[in-house]
């Protein structure tokens, strides 16, 4: 097989490159923050005049939030927030299917760079 | 003004420091050298040398 | 001028030539040591009590295990492997030989997204800390914390331009100190020694047993790989560290063991003290439990400890993580995966000193502007998608390459047992990432087929094929 030389890449295409690269990784992680789709927020419970008992917490708990600086009013979101594990299955289903993928396409393209570099660095069987 | 204050400003003043000590080094090394030289390290070299003893005294 | 002559004889007829200067061979055992529990141990003192918050501390406690069990599989695989592929880059060299330069691209990625993330989130914390610090000496209305983050990083980067020895010789001795006083916090509060302060039977009482039921143990997998997540990152230093084949796998794995047991410690301690709401809400609640726990001691000298503690080791972890995301990006810029301008090294310090600087911005932007919860998942997904390709890569290594036909400096135990393990608890981990954000985990993904369409149609043009293949290894089975 022919050697692949491969072209030198001038200066401006180098920073175009990784202007590219800047601009996937920080939107990957922006936007879902921006979209507001983050998720994993809790929501706190709502406890009218929270006292430790209403709150839940025996003696040894109220004792070590009293040691932390906390009230009951001012501790009461904290203990009452919960997360929200419910789920679609769709979304599982779609989850499943992104992941799966990805492998998938990753394992097939690089199989056939792969048996170029062989191929290239071994020699033709 | 107390002293958290003027920590802050200390350390704002010390990341700059550093940063054009990188920078000044860094502009520095690049009009010293040449690119075929900084850029002429090889993955694999000094193992080409290293694992050739394994290959030859353990292949049992 | 070809600079790569594959069919030199001159060295050993296969492998390539012409460096002039290269990274520094000057690493021992106790800096691979340093490098993979330094990254790690800032898990112990921040972050891995988000698994409290999504499950109760006993979800915690499975996921710490489970996750020990994961990492175990990770740190035996990585092992065998990186004992032959002793390289800069590590996990991506790994994948450029053994699966294909696309998925050594994205691994590529993985690396340095994960450490460059977790470097973020130490200065996140690193700063918060200190804000702390002014509050107890009576400063009032709290600091602005963004100088003292810039300064952690731009100290940190600083160091790792001027030399890799001073600055994995730093993050030992800063790792060996913030170890010690987890485990003097465990002595002197424990009870092991004199009246213990332990109150596990009262605080895990009733609900807070299992707060969220099974569903909680599972969700707070996530947050439990942070307990050790970065210990892979020992194989960064192949390049520079003196005899590969015999210190990286015993650094990795005194590394992952010194984290079992300062995981499960720090468990202890912070669930027997801290009621559970309040350790597991990481942002409104214990930002860093281990310091909570001494503040609750009582004794003035614990909370200097642990304080101390605290920043050196997220010092130590941004410290590594320089040194590793920029490992694995001057390695992918050496191949010309990337721009070959970031393969160079500098000539007196010999560090890829092009890739520490670049990527200092990088982390600053990220540090300064994005929620800690959210950085810190940006980490563990680029991190559970390494840990996804390690299973595919060793069982294609010993396929292609049986235990006969290469040395390998250490064979890990029960093949293919550890890779199927690692496979299950990645798919449990996806699960559980899928439960809280699994927005995040799409968007990330996106992120990455996007990237690799990317590489596959346009970048890898630059790539020289058969000369990116350098470890002098025989022609692989079935090619």
């Amino acid at each position: 097989m022919a050697r692949y030389i491969a072209p030198v890449q001038g200066k401006v295409s180098q920073l175009i490159d990784v202007i590219v690269l800047l601009i996937l990784s920080i939107g990957a992680l922006y936007l879902p923050l921006w979209m507001h789709m983050a998720g994993a927020a809790k929501t706190p419970g709502v406890v009218e005049n929270p006292t430790w008992e209403s709150l839940g917490q025996n003696a040894v708990q109220a004792g070590q939030y009293e040691a932390l600086g906390y009230t009951p009013a001012t501790a009461a979101d904290l203990i009452t927030a919960r997360f929200d594990y419910s789920f679609s299955y769709l979304n599982l289903i779609v989850m499943v299917v992104v992941i799966v993928g990805y492998f998938v396409m990753m394992l097939k393209f690089s199989e056939t760079e792969y048996r170029e570099v062989i191929a290239e660095k071994f020699g033709e069987k | 003004m107390d002293m958290w204050t003027y920590l802050e400003y200390g350390a704002w003043a010390l990341s700059a420091v550093l940063g054009l000590l990188m920078v000044a080094d860094w502009l520095r090394t690049d009009s010293t050298y040449s690119e075929e030289v900084l850029t002429s390290s090889r993955e694999g070299e000094l193992e080409a040398m290293t694992e050739e003893h394994h290959l030859e005294g353990g292949q049992g | 001028m070809t600079d790569t002559d594959i069919t030199s004889q001159a060295i050993d007829g296969m492998g390539p030539h012409g460096t002039k200067v290269g990274l520094l061979r000057v690493l021992g055992p106790a800096h691979v040591w340093a490098l993979g529990v330094g990254i790690v141990l800032v898990g112990e003192y921040m972050g891995w009590n988000f698994a409290v918050g999504k499950g109760g501390a006993y979800a915690a406690l499975i996921a710490c295990w489970f996750a020990g069990i994961l990492y175990s599989c990770v740190a035996m695989i990585d092992s065998e492997v990186t004992s032959t592929v002793a390289a800069a880059g590590g996990q991506y060299t790994q994948a450029k030989h053994i699966i294909g330069p696309l998925m050594a691209f994205n691994v590529g990625l993985y690396l340095t997204f994960a450490y460059t993330m977790l470097e973020a989130a130490n200065a996140i914390t690193a700063g918060y800390l200190i804000d702390q610090v002014a509050g107890m000496t009576g400063h009032q209305g709290g600091i602005d914390q963004r100088p003292f983050i810039i300064l952690a990083i731009m100290f940190l980067a600083w160091l790792n331009y001027r030399g890799v020895l001073a600055t994995l010789t730093f993050n030992l001795v800063i790792t060996a100190i913030a170890f010690s006083a987890i485990i003097i916090l465990f002595l002197s509060t424990s009870g092991v020694i004199g009246a213990g302060d332990m109150k596990h039977a009262d605080l895990l009482a009733g609900q807070a047993s299992l707060p969220y039921g099974w569903i909680g143990v599972l969700a707070a997998m996530h947050f439990g790989l942070w307990y050790y997540l970065g210990i892979e990152g020992t194989t960064q230093a192949a390049e520079e560290v003196r005899s590969p084949a015999r210190s990286l796998p015993f650094g990795t794995l005194a590394g992952i063991m010194t984290l079992l047991i300062a995981a499960t410690l720090t468990w202890y301690v912070c669930s027997g003290t801290l009621p559970w709401e309040f350790l597991g809400d990481g942002v409104n609640g214990s930002v860093a439990p281990l310091f909570d726990t001494a503040r609750l001691s009582g004794s003035q000298a614990l909370v200097w400890l642990l304080g101390i503690g605290t920043l050196f080791a997220t010092l130590a972890s941004a410290n590594g993580c320089i040194n590793d995301a920029s490992r694995a990006w001057f390695a992918m810029g050496r191949d010309r995966y990337l721009p070959g301008w970031f393969g160079a090294v500098h000539p007196v310090y010999r560090t890829p000193y092009r890739s520490i600087v670049f990527l200092v911005p990088i982390a600053l932007i990220f540090a300064l502007g994005a929620p800690l919860d959210q950085v810190i998942t940006f980490s563990i997904l680029s991190g559970l998608l390494e840990y996804t390709f390690m299973p595919l890569n060793v069982i294609l290594f010993r396929k292609k390459w049986p235990l006969a036909t290469i040395k390998r400096g250490y064979e890990h135990p029960f093949h293919p047992l550890p890779a199927i393990t690692l496979l299950a608890l990645c798919s449990v981990t996806y699960f559980a990432v899928f439960l809280g954000y699994g927005t995040q985990l799409v968007a990330m993904i996106g992120f990455y087929i996007v990237v690799s369409l990317w590489f596959h149609f346009w970048r890898y043009r630059f790539v020289n094929r058969g000369a990116q293949f350098t470890m002098p290894w025989p022609r692989p089975e079935g090619y």
